[in-house]
């Protein structure tokens, strides 16, 4: 049992939930699924005074299409994020972020909200809702807001996000037909947060990708317009290049960032690789070889 | 600080008054003596505290027990009919030794069943995805894997006999 005593609140509606954050906001932490915040508390390591879960705010889980974009509401779990049918057509590579996520019970537990507003620079969904143009919406009693990843990300495991808001939905604008797509992450085991990730976006005359886990915050980088009239032959290699500068300035200056880095740059342009071959219709695996089938898992 | 909760665990409805620090693992354990769930790490890493939580696996060391009110539950005993009968997926763990220390088994059950459910005839990729989330510190996974294909061709036989 955990050692310190808190107050416990599972409101049903998102007002409720609100108005109880509202309260006492500094005193108060936020519980969506919890395979962040349980293992800290287990740990020792956190010991809000209140506890606000959102698990039973049904109006938080929802995937919706709307124009050009979905809204997926915080509370939805990964495993939905994975196999909702909307965002395998319209976002595929966010799929393939949350397929990777932890395992199946974690999956099962865990949402799109609260790993988003954890913000661990590893965690699968920054990098691709950077490339995808994501947005969040946020809320308080006192009204919402809407910020760019940008905006949002501030650092490790820091966010705009206040005291007393709360995120209620992420939006993702949908990929344009005739663009190709991908997800790399590097992990030594199965199930361990990414140690870098990647996510590419290919549309017929540029490219932007967004490396996490190398650096404070996703760093998201386009074609700039030399590379653009080199071509998709000379995208990789800029994908590459771009990715380490950005990440050797933005770093965590921790001991690994010199080998972060330095991966930062081969998943970005690995990234770059399978998502042109994608918009080409040659998909690629993961080392490059020519792959049957547009198998994008 | 004390939470109202109601739940269904294995079939039977529990209405408890519990302490919110109690985690759903403790809450079987200590205040229902379902024994079968163990505790871990307590970090949601090695899935031995594993229960079924409306239908769906969870790491149950990590979740509050004052956050699951309303919910059906199923531990490792809830499997079974009566205590001595053996479920068709444990009878295939003894038979292919799919244990050793037996510590992490029972969330390697009801992954598996979850598993079953929804697919009765995992490929060998599949079943190692789906268990994952259950570390083994004995086997090695191998004699897992096959008390896991075992269970699948005894449940197909089953199903198509019926």
């Amino acid at each position: 049992m955990l050692s310190s005593e808190f107050a416990f609140h599972a409101p049903k509606t998102l007002d409720e939930a609100l108005e109880i954050v509202g309260r006492q906001p500094d005193a108060t932490k936020l519980l969506a699924g919890g395979m962040s915040l349980m293992p800290v508390m287990n740990l020792g390591l956190a010991t809000p005074e209140v506890l606000v879960s959102l698990n039973h705010v049904l109006e938080l889980a929802y995937v919706r299409e709307v124009d050009g974009a979905l809204e997926i509401g915080a509370m939805t779990r990964h495993r939905v994020v994975t196999s909702n049918p909307l965002i395998a057509r319209h976002c595929p590579p966010l799929a393939a972020a949350a397929a990777r996520i932890g395992d199946v019970q974690v999956r099962n537990r865990g949402t799109i909200g609260g790993s988003v507003s954890h913000a661990d620079p590893s965690a699968d969904y920054l990098a691709v809702l950077s490339a995808l143009g994501a947005s969040f919406r946020i809320r308080s009693a006192r009204g919402e807001r809407r910020l760019t990843a940008s905006q949002f990300l501030l650092g490790v495991m820091e966010t705009a996000l206040q005291p007393d808001e709360v995120l209620i939905e992420v939006i993702v604008p949908k990929l344009a037909s005739g663009t190709g797509s991908a997800y790399v992450r590097l992990t030594r085991v199965e199930g361990s947060f990414a140690i870098v990730n990647a996510a590419a976006i290919a549309t017929p005359d540029s490219v932007i990708v967004a490396v996490g886990g190398a650096s404070t915050t996703p760093q998201l980088l386009r074609t700039p317009q030399d590379a653009v009239r080199g071509g998709s032959k000379a995208m990789p290699a800029w994908a590459e290049s771009a990715a380490r500068e950005a990440c050797a300035a933005n770093g965590e200056g921790d001991v690994e960032s010199e080998y972060r880095t330095a991966m930062a740059g081969v998943y970005a342009r690995r990234a770059v690789e399978l998502a042109i071959a994608e918009r080409d219709g040659s998909p690629k695996d993961r080392f490059g070889s020519n792959k049957k089938g547009g198998d994008k898992a | 600080m004390n939470s109202a909760i109601r739940v269904t665990v294995n079939g039977r409805r529990h209405e408890l008054d519990i302490d919110n620090r109690l985690s759903l693992v403790e809450l079987v354990r200590e205040h229902l003596r379902l024994t079968g769930a163990h505790v871990g790490c307590r970090t949601g890493n090695c899935g031995a505290c594993t229960l079924i939580v409306d239908g769906e696996t969870v790491k149950s060391c990590c979740i509050l027990a004052a956050d699951v009110d309303g919910s059906e539950i199923i531990t490792v005993e809830g499997i079974v009919t009566s205590p001595d009968a053996l479920h068709p997926i444990q009878a295939a763990f003894v038979e292919h030794q799919g244990l050793q220390c037996g510590f992490c088994t029972p969330g390697i059950l009801l992954s598996t069943l979850v598993l079953l459910e929804r697919n009765a005839s995992p490929t060998e990729d599949e079943i190692r995805h789906a268990i994952a989330g259950n570390l083994c510190r004995c086997t090695g996974y191998q004699n897992i894997v096959k008390s896991i294909q075992a269970a699948a061709s005894a449940r197909t036989i089953l199903s198509t006999r019926a």
